[in-house]
């Protein structure tokens, strides 16, 4: 992680306030809307490594009191320098001290319990996660190997269908896990190439009856 | 640690810290005569130009336990301007006291420009020695303000009757 070296680095939004606050929008649109996908428009020169929606959703969020956990493939990276740049955000080794983690596509995701939960007293201090995966879909139509999930939950009129591929097979178990904690627990954004989807504690997960 | 980089002599080999230090006092007219012309018409900025409160730490004597003098007001930014190579782009960044976005780019500039080694030398005479003089004409009036306030103290000789008060008093 050379933080030094800035020959290699991209700017960030065009204008900070104005991108940040579009990025910031999709975020509040992805948390309400548990389960659609919402594709991130931004015009910031994202790192190599990592997706590019995830990359501008911790853009937007970061500023330089928060904490963030990367993921061995992306601390190594041009993401990590990126990022410290230009939000000032420190970078911290355990899981447990963040306040935002960011798991690249292909590296193991920590265990959801890992990470900070908040406590009764104050639910917000918990971990947000960003998560990237190789393929989201919000219908409900079957792609090989993914698991067609339905959501339900505040948000969510009746049923929401998502295909995702890439987690961990225990994951709907930590979820659910996660979800009986409320109202401590982590929230997550799961994130294809351009999308973002959001997962908020309050959402449960079922595998849906397709498969 | 005490750093005096504005007495500088100029020693054969410049790191980029030694020129960034200079850069961040340079005055806005030498800038803009020495890489004014250097102005990228659309600059690539990493970051672009903004102005901010930084906390200033002091020692008392340079030795006692920090503390915080106070907030000052900087300007802060960096960007790219194209290289030699069209893949290496060289990044220049630059720091300087108040809210001058204009200097504080030119700075950018000047340091992207001092790294490479082939415009040093020009640089070195139509900048960086002009800004040295520069400081060291404002340190040395500095200087001559506060010697004009100095007051020497005389011990006048009094008369005594001992002997050895004398001794000790001439």
């Amino acid at each position: 992680m050379s933080s030094h070296d800035l020959s290699n680095l991209g700017a960030g939004f065009t204008h900070e306030a104005f991108g940040s606050q579009a990025v910031f929008r999709v975020a509040l649109e992805a948390l309400s809307h548990p389960g659609r996908c919402i594709t991130v428009r931004h015009d910031a020169e994202v790192p190599q490594t990592g997706h590019p929606a995830s990359a501008a959703l911790l853009l937007a969020l970061l500023d330089s009191d928060s904490t963030l956990w990367l993921s061995p493939s992306l601390a190594n990276s041009d993401a990590a320098a990126w990022l410290r740049f230009h939000t000032g955000c420190q970078l911290v080794t355990h899981a447990d001290q963040a306040m935002f983690a960011w798991v690249a596509a292909g590296d193991a995701m920590p265990a959801l319990a890992s990470f900070s939960q908040g406590s009764d007293n104050a639910p917000d201090q918990s971990a947000t996660c960003v998560l990237d995966l190789p393929l989201l879909d919000a219908k409900a139509g079957s792609e090989s190997g993914a698991a067609q999930w339905a959501l339900r939950g505040p948000g969510i009129q009746d049923v929401n269908h998502l295909s995702v591929d890439g987690l961990a097979l225990n994951f709907l178990a930590q979820w659910t896990a996660n979800h009986a904690s409320f109202p401590r627990g982590v929230d997550l954004f799961l994130a294809s190439a351009q999308q973002l989807v959001g997962l908020p504690r309050t959402t449960s997960i079922q595998l849906s009856g397709g498969l | 640690m005490f750093h005096a980089f504005d007495n500088h002599d100029p020693a054969p080999t410049m790191v980029r810290a030694d020129w960034m230090a200079l850069l961040s006092q340079a005055p806005l007219d030498l800038l803009e005569s020495a890489v004014g012309a250097h102005w990228p018409a659309k600059p690539h900025w990493l970051r672009a130009p903004e102005t901010g409160l930084m906390m200033v730490q002091g020692r008392a004597g340079s030795t006692g336990e920090r503390f915080n003098l106070g907030e000052v007001t900087v300007s802060r930014c960096a960007l790219r301007l194209p290289g030699a190579q069209a893949n290496n782009a060289v990044v220049g960044v630059a720091y300087a006291l108040g809210r001058s976005h204009r200097q504080v780019g030119l700075a950018a500039v000047a340091d992207a420009l001092l790294q490479d080694s082939a415009q040093q030398d020009l640089l070195e005479q139509t900048l960086l020695s002009p800004v040295r003089q520069h400081l060291a004409l404002l340190r040395s009036q500095r200087e001559q303000r506060a010697q004009s306030t100095k007051v020497e103290f005389f011990t006048v000789a009094r008369e005594s009757s001992s002997m050895d008060d004398e001794g000790e008093a001439s």
